[in-house]
């Protein structure tokens, strides 16, 4: 069923794993304020839910690029 | 055999573990205090209970010993196959569950589309944590008896009476509290491990010259598709897009963790932190293993040996105690919670809604307590029999048949307003089905996880579009993109969510 795939290099695994990674951030940033400070007890800037889900999947970006 | 120094830790941190866990009786009034922990627990909690679940004894011994035979591809089962999925789930899942007050993942179901998909679901999920019950009891019998020396079933009785006494008393705050300091010293353990490991090798550079020299994939995380295990392709569509986010927005234990949280904020911020605890996770397992691959000249019987080796030949006096430790963090942390879960959704989709409808909630309360010490009267005793009858086994291909169908029925659920009750139930069930067939023609289970996921979701949007819409005063404040804060919508869930329907 894969069988053409398998021709594929494998940098093509980590070009499909970064736009996945990309595209789940990119969704995540688009939530919007209110959306997520939702129940929070105040809006200080560390309380954005938004920073939180980009800065670990950066994380995952750039482990995903090294290895 | 750990003894002396090492076995006073263990001891140590099982008696405060114990402790730990009956201090937070005082606080359990109600059966919400019980379930739910009073819907009381800060982000921080949420996020070290959640990774406390989620670490399992086989992570260790089977996650390293994978890492020994692989390499840090073991390590996308916790980063690409973890990480996207718990984003979603605390941005897009967790604030639905928490505003509609559901107790259960089933209950969420049964108010967005029927009471037969939330039975289902329930019978699924209370039936597939019994299993799990016993094979975390012989797992830790098992780990005990290896490292300890004490029999099998001593292993076992410690496990079921201390880790049960505990949850039976404080219900999900101790479950929650105690998780948190197992999870602490995992941490600790992970860290201590990685600093001998370090030093032993020569470091960073001197780990991956020693191991590329004789295995020079073990530092890709993508493997060709070919390989038998884990082809790159099935990493991303069976575990990154189907069998991860089932696990991370459908697993009741894992879910009901932020369903006790004191805000929707905290729900979703305890989801995202437990996330950056996870990119730690590889620390504990996949490092040592891949230490074994530097240092270890001897042949191992098994892959699954090479913890044990480590343990053996790495660890000095003291630490061998801490390490081990975090083992038994590990599995307590994995009992506890399953089996606070397997009792909440036996107690809330079933007993309540079946047998005994409207009573006191006193009465959920007690009964609550005494499904708790008849789950673990009924998992000890069969522990050992998951070994005999292959139920490990069994016990992942059961995930592997209902995960992909229930993501797929729960997604359309949230997102798609006209997704309608048949359409969510043949979904469910024709999901389930093919899951069945494939798994019977011996497909890789990644793509099992896929293809049923794809199935449910065609046949929910089919049936659904074929049958009547659901009226939008019921689906108010359950579905992405209809009004969630207006106040008398969230009234009216909370008014459904006092009466368990």
């Amino acid at each position: 069923m894969w069988t053409w795939l398998e021709s594929l290099p494998l940098v093509w695994a980590k070009v499909a794993g970064t736009i996945f990674f990309l595209l789940v951030m990119l969704w995540a940033l688009l939530r919007p304020r209110e959306y997520v400070f939702r129940g929070a007890p105040d809006r200080k800037a560390w309380r954005d839910l938004r920073l939180w889900a980009a800065v670990v999947l950066l994380v995952q970006i750039i482990l995903y690029i090294e290895f | 055999m750990i003894e002396g120094i090492d076995l006073f830790i263990v001891l140590f941190f099982i008696t405060g573990v114990f402790l730990v866990g009956i201090y937070f009786k005082r606080f359990i009034r109600t059966s919400e205090d019980f379930f739910l922990a009073g819907r009381k627990l800060a982000w921080w909690i949420v996020a070290m209970s959640i990774i406390g679940t989620n670490i399992g004894s086989y992570d260790y011994v089977g996650g390293a010993g994978a890492a020994y035979s692989v390499g840090i591809a073991q390590a996308n089962f916790e980063w690409l196959g973890a990480i996207p999925a718990m984003v979603i789930s605390a941005l897009l899942f967790v604030p639905y569950y928490w505003r509609a007050g559901v107790y259960t993942v089933p209950e969420y179901l049964g108010r967005r589309y029927n009471q037969g998909v939330r039975t289902i679901e329930a019978a699924l999920w209370g039936l597939f944590l019994i299993a799990c019950l016993s094979i975390f009891f012989y797992a830790s019998g098992k780990m005990i008896e290896q490292y300890v020396g004490w029999d099998l079933w001593i292993g076992i009785t410690v496990t079921a009476v201390v880790v049960g006494i505990y949850t039976v008393t404080g219900g999900l705050t101790a479950v929650a509290m105690t998780d948190v300091v197992q999870l602490a010293v995992m941490l600790v353990g992970g860290v201590a491990f990685a600093v001998i490991g370090f030093d032993a090798v020569g470091g960073w550079d001197g780990l991956v010259s020693k191991v590329t020299a004789e295995h020079p994939t073990h530092f890709d995380l993508f493997l060709p598709m070919d390989h038998p295990d884990y082809p790159w392709l099935g990493m991303v569509l069976g575990l990154g897009l189907v069998l991860s986010p089932a696990w991370w927005c459908c697993h009741q234990a894992i879910i009901q963790r932020t369903l006790g949280a004191k805000s929707e904020w905290d729900a979703k911020a305890g989801m995202l932190g437990a996330a950056f605890l996870k990119t730690l996770v590889p620390l504990l397992y996949v490092l040592p293993g891949l230490f074994v691959v530097a240092l270890c000249t001897e042949q191992l019987g098994t892959k699954d040996d090479a913890l044990p080796w480590a343990i053996r030949n790495m660890l000095p006096v003291g630490l061998a105690g801490l390490v081990f430790a975090a083992f038994i963090a590990a599995i307590f942390s994995s009992v506890d919670s399953t089996l606070n879960s397997a009792v909440t959704i036996w107690t809330r989709d079933i007993y309540q809604r079946f047998i005994v409808r409207k009573a006191p909630d006193r009465h959920y309360l007690h009964f609550g307590r005494w499904l708790t010490v008849g789950f673990v009267l009924i998992a000890a005793p069969l522990a050992p029999l998951t070994k005999e009858f292959g139920i490990y086994k069994a016990m992942q291909m059961a995930l592997t048949i209902f995960q992909g169908a229930t993501l797929g029925t729960v997604l359309l659920g949230v997102l798609w307003a006209r997704s309608t009750r048949w359409g969510g139930l043949t979904g469910l069930v024709g999901g389930v089905a093919l899951s069945v067939l494939l798994t019977v023609a011996g497909v890789n289970f990644l793509y099992v996880a896929w293809w049923s996921f794809l199935a449910s979701l065609a046949i929910n949007v089919v049936v659904s579009l074929a049958t009547k819409a659901e009226p939008l005063s019921k689906l108010r404040g359950l579905v992405y993109g209809l009004v969630m804060e207006d106040g008398e919508v969230q009234d009216a869930l909370e008014e459904r969510a006092k009466g368990g329907k």
